[in-house]
């Protein structure tokens, strides 16, 4: 009996020395699929491994990891916010538009988060107060944002006028680094710090993990619900505002894409390290998944409907993946 | 007509739920089944209903054996379901429930409104002359006790001979409860047997010519219902662990120092006019299931919807509210069903035992230490001898009793010493017998320290072990109390089976 009551985490000589263990095939398998791809677009496609590609891999990734960073705190709630694609649009018109009519960066800048800030505690309130499904109430507030996007800036691209210190975000390097990959690692840092390094983190994983135990260890279950939903939207704004700054223009549309992939980044993410729960790091590697894939496949000259397509069986098959481990609800 | 399952074994993955049941049941009999949850009850009327394929065994009707492959071909041979949850339409009328999917039509796809509606109330005339009820509304808008009427002349419709009652009047108030009696002993005399299942024993025992009682998946009794008392029935109904008396040495109660004080506890119809708990003592709550007890015990950790004319904890004057408050009083719930209700699977044991008191590892602003909450995880794990490779294994790869004992960890790391009042709700539930003992130690250690413990449990052995006195439920309310010195087994059944309403 007491052969068994060692603690403490050198006790267990198996995680180190042990054959290979299922749950360790379960966690890092994606992972190695992910280094295999890599290998193989290193040694099939020419120019893959370059120092000036893997710098454009991760400018190209950075918006997606952050928007994905975001959505890792709803999925960790059980939650989903299907309204970021459009929150990055939102925050991708809104910035331009009030640095073209001479707004000051700083205030232009932090209007985008307030009006994340905004989108995030209507959707909070939507699903917390009036008791819709977050997968509905988003769809419908995605909607909206779409509309008011168009609105916003009548259809039209905003461009020109744009300050230079607000363009060095989205295009400028700092000792050969794009800046956005500074954005992105410091937007993956910060979420990795207050998702496994915070009582607020450790809540959002307990109301996700088991919402009635957590209401009956005293954790303010709807606080904690929306406060989820608050985050995707603050780092879906952070992402349209810099993506605005690469684009060097201020498109309604061009956050649209962000959602499927966000999604795919977190799905991803959850077939590793923890199967079935969204950590930012696996969502991270999700989003270096999707890069690399993208990135790969356009070196070789595919179309962009080749690449989705690739990427819907990918998603199809980290959703299959997880689900087979354990029980995606989600609605 | 009679039907006869013969043999009758189901086993599920991981469990046998049946294990060669025989039961009889005829068309001129309210026939009573009875036994806890999990007896079987369920699944021998599904069996019955054609929704459960048993995994041995033998159906035969009048002497032929019969195989009842779906609850549409139960129906053929003369058997309805009518479930606990009801299974009628909201939104459609009374008439149009009572015929749904039978509709008298026109041209085979329109549906004869008038003909519908002639039909439905000539079917309720028909079995239930004496009834009233308005069929042209929405089921929605009516009385639980015309719905269920509705749901049995809907079973009636075909051929039926025999029609299963699941819990009919559960969810019925107690005027409606009469009515429905009144329908269900008419059956037998128009020819259609009925097989009742009810938490209620003076329900079985008024309106059972014979009763058939299960325990964990057995066969126990099948008589007639004057033969057997009520006091005969929960003996035969309760469980034994089959365990030893696990009595342990008691440090005395401090009665001076009164931890819960309650007057006029109401939460859904469970009635407690006055409760009050020792620093030091243990109280025991027993009842059948469906008695009160477990839902009053809940109820003092999570109050959502109980009301009362008084609540101090440990002295201080207490509202009812949401269950952070009821914490930061004193009051902590070790609840049943741990996966559900306290545990997170896929967590580590330590994030599992910081789950209530994260904050009293952390560094402040919110930002954990996970070496502190190490330090603190090895504590409580130590104290509570749980047995696991280290504070980072997954909680789902331990055994049922190290999961306990972490659900009662939970209260105790980080806690100092702020519960003073902890409620444990079937608390070795899937407990191998060395943990059992290990908890019951634990419990007395705790009220060694001065919390009062409030253990609700349906192993009366448990009870009899750890309780320094012990309050029996019946009918959603408590009866006089049990001193230690008039603890035995026939007392607890006989308190359990009162029958006062």
């Amino acid at each position: 009996m007491s052969d068994l009551t060692k603690t403490g985490p050198a006790s267990n000589p198996d995680i180190l020395f042990g054959p290979i263990r299922k749950d360790h095939v379960q966690r890092y398998s994606t992972l190695v699929v992910l280094v295999v791809m890599f290998l193989v677009f290193a040694l099939v496609v020419d120019k893959f491994l370059t120092p000036q590609n893997i710098l454009n891999i991760a400018q190209q990734i950075s918006m997606l990891t952050i928007v994905g960073a975001g959505l890792t705190f709803g999925f960790a709630a059980r939650e989903m916010d299907l309204s970021v694609g459009f929150a990055v649009g939102l925050a991708g018109v809104l910035v331009p538009l009030l640095l073209v009519k001479g707004v000051a960066l700083p205030l232009a800048l932090l209007a985008g988060l307030g009006a994340g800030l905004v989108v995030g505690a209507v959707n909070a309130g939507l699903v917390t107060l009036v008791g819709i499904p977050s997968l509905i109430a988003t769809l419908a507030t995605g909607s909206i944002l779409f509309g008011v996007n168009f609105l916003m800036t009548g259809g039209r691209a905003i461009y020109g006028g744009l300050p230079d210190g607000y363009l060095w975000l989205g295009q400028g390097k700092v000792a050969g680094i794009p800046v956005l990959a500074f954005f992105m690692l410091a937007a993956v840092a910060l979420a990795w710090f207050v998702m496994e390094r915070t009582i607020f983190g450790r809540y959002i994983y307990a109301v996700g993990g088991n919402q009635k135990a957590a209401e009956l260890s005293g954790v303010k279950v709807r606080r904690y619900r929306a406060a989820s939903l608050i985050v995707c939207s603050l780092f879906a704004v952070v992402a349209g505002t810099l993506l605005a700054a690469r684009l060097g223009s201020g498109q309604p549309n061009a956050g649209e894409r962000y959602l499927l992939d966000g999604l795919a980044t977190v799905f991803i993410g959850m077939t590793m390290l923890r199967p079935g729960t969204a950590t930012v790091l696996g969502t991270f590697f999700g989003a270096l998944f999707i890069g690399v894939i993208n990135n790969g496949l356009n070196l070789m000259g595919m179309d962009t409907y080749i690449q989705s397509i690739v990427k819907g069986v990918i998603i199809l098959v980290a959703v299959a993946v997880v689900s087979r481990s354990t029980k995606l609800n989600l609605l | 007509m009679e039907i006869v399952l013969s043999d009758i074994t189901m086993q599920f993955p991981g469990t046998r739920a049946l294990d060669g049941v025989t039961a009889g049941f005829r068309t001129d009999e309210v026939h009573g089944l009875i036994g806890e949850n999990g007896a079987g009850k369920s699944t021998l009327v599904n069996i019955l209903g054609g929704s459960l394929q048993p995994s041995a065994g033998m159906v035969q009707i009048d002497g032929r054996a019969v195989r009842l492959t779906s609850p549409h071909d139960a129906l053929v041979q003369g058997i309805a379901h009518v479930s606990q949850e009801g299974s009628l339409v909201p939104g459609l009328t009374g008439a149009e429930n009572i015929l749904l999917g039978a509709e008298p039509k026109r041209a085979g796809a329109v549906i004869r409104t008038g003909a519908l509606r002639a039909e439905a109330a000539a079917l309720v005339a028909k079995w239930f002359p004496q009834v009233r009820i308005d069929l042209g509304r929405p089921v929605g808008e009516l009385p639980m006790a015309d719905r269920k009427v509705i749901e049995i002349v809907r079973a009636l419709r075909g051929a039926a001979r025999i029609v299963i009652l699941d819990e009919p009047t559960a969810t019925l108030p107690a005027r409606e409860k009469e009515q429905l009696w009144g329908i269900i002993r008419r059956l037998p005399q128009q020819g259609v047997g009925v097989v009742l299942i009810s938490h209620f024993l003076s329900e079985i025992k008024a309106l059972s010519d014979r009763i058939t009682v299960l325990r964990d998946g057995r066969h126990i009794r099948t008589d007639s219902a004057d033969t057997m008392t009520e006091h005969d029935l929960v003996d035969m109904m309760l469980r034994r662990s089959g365990g030893a008396n696990l009595r342990g040495a008691d440090a005395g109660l401090r009665k001076d120092e009164v931890v819960l004080d309650l007057a006029d506890w109401q939460v859904g119809g469970v009635h407690v006019p006055q409760f009050s708990l020792h620093a030091g003592e243990i109280v025991g709550l027993i009842g059948l299931t469906g008695a009160g007890h477990f839902g009053f015990a809940r109820s003092l950790h999570n109050p959502a919807g109980a009301r009362c004319a008084r609540m101090n904890v440990a002295g201080k004057t207490v509202q009812p509210g949401p269950v952070g408050q009821m914490q930061a009083a004193g009051i902590a719930l070790v609840p049943d069903h741990r996966m559900e209700y306290a545990l997170i699977g896929e967590w580590t044991v330590r994030e599992n035992l910081a789950m209530v008191h994260p904050t009293h590892g952390a560094l402040g602003a919110g930002v954990l230490s996970i070496r502190r909450e190490e330090a603190e995880a090895q504590r409580v794990m130590k104290l509570l001898n749980v047995k696991a490779h280290g504070s980072g294994q997954l909680l789902k790869t331990l055994s049922g009793g190290n999961k306990q004992k972490i659900s009662i960890g939970k209260w105790l790391y980080g806690a100092e010493g702020r519960y003073r009042v902890m409620i444990f709700i079937e608390p070795t539930e899937g407990v191998d017998i060395g943990a059992k003992a290990e908890i019951y130690a634990e419990m007395r250690r705790l009220a060694a320290e001065g919390v009062g413990i409030i253990i609700a449990s349906s192993d009366l052995l448990e009870i009899e072990s750890v309780a320094h006195r012990v309050i029996p439920f019946a009918n959603q309310r408590p009866g006089p109390e049990i001193a230690q010195s008039g603890f035995s087994e026939s007392t607890f059944i006989a308190a359990i089976s009162g029958t006062a309403a």
